[in-house]
């Protein structure tokens, strides 16, 4: 392995601080738009968390059924599936547990500082 | 989706969408057609068609590799009349609504591995917790 001489490294610098100078000129020359700086249109997730860090709550009496936060308007939720199918192997699988839950939320919520409305699942 | 009792060791298959960037978790925007709630609001239909979704057999583990896949459902919940409402000042929300019963089927696909399962029709199903109602929370609570 040859390591590269100083003669090489300081023949190189004339290039490198090129290829700066040509970065910072197109950054220069890229005109910049305005926009609003409002924050995304998402809707926003609920803050509490379950026992694995997200933030999500069980679907159950007295927890919160929403997904998301700042909302208003028709929620539908529900868990603790049982059911069964069948594979594309013709092995009969059943799906549904205490932790396999949906929701729907449709309505209004709050992002971008003003009101938004839309409809939701969490499958 | 389990293969012998629903039991974690049993896991073979979990299905769900990708938790977003800003924390939202497993939840996908419903197209206009998707939701049809009946003119006495006692019956709402929830049906999506190829939903992108991840394959984690082993969530909810750090590591589990999520694998995409597609999946399509339906879902009918029927108020049964009986009503509820949970409230918590102290998390700002408040469900007005009525117990309900639910019904789902769905079909699922993952291209990579060419696995594919259907559900059996949807009066098969059953789930053991449902309702349906009004809520508000967040900067809508008072």
């Amino acid at each position: 392995m040859t390591l590269p001489s100083r003669r090489n490294i300081l023949k190189s610098l004339p290039i490198a601080s090129m290829a700066c100078m040509r970065n910072d000129a197109s950054a220069q020359q890229t005109p910049q738009r305005s926009m609003t700086a409002n924050g995304g249109s998402e809707p926003y997730p609920i803050p509490w968390l379950d026992r694995n860090g997200s933030h999500n709550q069980p679907a159950g009496p007295n927890l919160e059924p929403s997904h998301i936060y700042h909302f208003k308007g028709l929620v539908a939720r529900c868990s603790t599936f049982t059911g069964m199918g069948t594979d594309n192997q013709g092995n009969r699988i059943a799906f549904g547990s205490p932790t396999t839950d949906y929701g729907l939320m449709k309505g209004e919520y709050w992002a971008a500082r003003t009101a938004q409305s839309g409809a939701f699942a969490h499958i | 989706m389990f293969r012998g009792p629903a039991v974690p060791a049993n896991q073979i298959h979990d299905f769900h969408p990708p938790i977003a960037p800003p924390g939202l978790y497993w939840v996908v925007p419903v197209p206009a057609a998707g939701v049809v709630v009946s003119a006495d609001g006692k019956t709402v239909t929830l049906e999506m068609k190829d939903v992108p979704v991840v394959d984690q057999p082993r969530w909810p583990a750090l590591d589990s590799i999520a694998t995409p896949a597609r999946m399509t459902f339906k879902m009918v919940w029927r108020s049964t009349g009986e009503p509820v409402q949970y409230e918590n000042p102290s998390q700002q929300f408040r469900f007005t609504g009525n117990r309900a019963e639910c019904q789902l089927e769905a079909e699922v696909n993952v291209p990579s591995t060419g696995f594919s399962w259907k559900s059996d029709p949807i009066e098969t199903s059953r789930a053991g917790f449902a309702v349906i109602g009004d809520e508000v929370n967040g900067r809508y609570f008072s």
